[in-house]
């Protein structure tokens, strides 16, 4: 036990008293006495229930919060009264200020997440398996990339797991937000994993992999961790979901990548509206977001490791023989190249136009376009 | 009964199908975009549609691409639409290199247009709903214009 409490209540004679008394009927109301401004709350669209936006009304609603949250450190939802009398244990949050965590939009993308849920197990044709035979250099290769997509989707659950408690319970859209990337992200890692078991197995695992992926769990701030994870990271995952749907060798992962690639795209949006909220409303993190991004994408070289382009080019060729690995590099060269053009797209949207010209990826995007005009 | 491609009314079967499946729509979840469809050919069509909640609510032909704030466009020529649907039509399903995704990805021969990367990310955001959209043609009669 490394928390105890300020006051014992169990041997708390007051406390003991009180609820003596109230047992006997005598109950005073107190909890009655803050008056509340009543608030209509109704289903703006049916189809959709109760929505998230549908409750942001009056004192509840964050347009109505405050940028930074002084009186609230425990787990006080927004809206709720805060009992003068007592003092409310500090839980510790060091997200309380809006734009720390904040996204345009954000509550959309939770009811987005909820209402798109998908089971590994049930949602993916496993049964249609039988019908296709996969070469084994197809089939290897499949399974070295779903390793290292394995290993990309563990830090994915793993940096909103670590960063909710970090958030002040007033922005409860952010925490319920990343709550479903968590069960996403973690959804993925199982995808992957089953594939690869119903196949050849699992490969050889990334060094060079988990060094990127480490810098994005390491960030010293939410934001920092965001822009790396959502939309650098995220986004060059989601292309990397989009190239393999392409070179998927049935339509069992196809399908798998349809899926995916919904719920990561969902992630890149939030991380994007999260930057963009940062840059409207903290401008002065400008410099210090350029600094992490410079070093940030320079980890992100670490996910074009040798296992998974070689594993990328057989897929993309469909095959080992020298004219199919000639077609593998086309392919491959061309997703990257687009990775990374809709990352600065991005960057640029989101109030970051300096990343294309500052970017470590950019000597990267010339010396690919180089190699494809050769 | 044949049905033109191009023509909105080949798009609104595709919504009244949508309606007529809800379980299969409300499985896959909320969609809500603006999608547009260019049709490149002698002369080109562009049609906007409009995703809400589980529905295709509106679909109509614009003039030009500023009539309708569209999220992102999917443009290919005619025959590129033409081998999708027949792709489709053979199994119900596309063949691989009929997807949507596929054929917007790599070589760019259905090009996604937008100017914003949040309306782009839509494309992918609702990707299986989309494909399970146009994957209703699988039993169309089409006349190609």
């Amino acid at each position: 036990m490394s928390y105890y409490g300020t006051n014992d209540f169990s041997y708390n004679s007051d406390f003991n008293l009180r609820i003596r008394d109230i047992k006997k009927g005598n109950l005073d109301f107190g909890w009655l006495d803050d008056a509340r401004e009543t608030v209509e709350v109704r289903r703006r669209d049916p189809r959709r229930g109760l929505t998230i936006e549908d409750c942001e009304v009056g004192p509840y609603a964050i347009e109505n919060t405050p940028e930074v949250i002084r009186e609230n450190r425990g787990l006080a939802p927004r809206g709720a009264i805060l009992d003068a009398a007592t003092v409310q244990p500090d839980l510790g949050p060091s997200l309380n200020k809006k734009s720390d965590v904040w996204g345009y939009r954000v509550q959309r993308y939770w009811e987005e997440a909820m209402s798109r849920q998908w089971n590994v197990s049930t949602d993916v044709p496993w049964h249609d398996m039988d019908k296709h035979n996969i070469p084994d250099d197809l089939e290897i290769a499949f399974c070295q990339l779903c390793t290292l997509l394995s290993e990309v989707e563990m830090i994915a659950t793993d940096l909103p797991a670590k960063w909710s408690h970090h958030m002040n319970s007033y922005f409860q859209e952010v925490k319920g937000f990343i709550a479903t990337q968590a069960i996403d992200e973690a959804r993925h890692a199982e995808v992957f994993r089953k594939r690869a078991l119903a196949g050849a197995g699992l490969f050889r695992a990334s060094v060079r992999g988990e060094h990127a992926l480490k810098g994005i769990l390491e960030a010293d701030s939410y934001s920092e961790g965001s822009v790396f994870l959502h939309v650098l990271g995220e986004g060059f995952i989601l292309t990397l979901f989009r190239s393999s749907e392409f070179i998927s060798p049935t339509p069992v992962e196809q399908r798998m990548f349809q899926l995916v690639m919904q719920d990561e795209a969902r992630h890149v949006s939030y991380g994007l509206q999260h930057l963009k909220y940062l840059m409207d409303n903290c401008p002065e993190v400008r410099p210090q977001i350029n600094g992490f991004l410079d070093e940030a994408e320079r980890h992100l070289t670490g996910l074009f490791n040798p296992d998974q382009l070689e594993s990328m080019i057989v897929l993309g060729g469909k095959g080992t023989k020298p004219d199919q690995i000639k077609k593998g590099i086309e392919v491959v060269g061309a997703f990257q190249g687009k990775q990374i053009e809709e990352y600065f797209h991005r960057a640029e949207r989101a109030g970051l136009p300096e990343r294309r010209e500052r970017s470590p990826l950019l000597e990267l995007q010339q010396r690919m376009i180089a190699a494809a005009m050769s | 009964m044949a049905i033109k491609f191009p023509s909105i009314d080949f798009f609104r079967e595709l919504a009244r199908r949508m309606a007529d499946n809800a379980a299969e729509f409300e499985k896959l979840g909320f969609c809500d975009t603006v999608m547009g469809v260019k049709v490149d050919g002698d002369s080109a069509h562009l049609y906007a549609l409009t995703f809400d909640v589980f529905d295709c609510t509106d679909v109509r032909e614009l003039a030009s691409p500023d009539d309708v704030e569209l999220d992102f466009t999917l443009e290919a020529p005619l025959a590129l639409w033409r081998e999708m649907f027949e792709s489709i039509k053979k199994t119900g399903t596309p063949e691989p290199a009929y997807t949507l995704n596929s054929l917007s990805h790599v070589g760019d021969r259905m090009k996604v247009v937008y100017d914003d990367p949040e309306g782009h990310d839509k494309f992918y955001r609702f990707m299986a709903t989309l494909q399970a959209f146009v994957d209703q043609t699988s039993d169309f009669d089409i006349e190609w214009a």
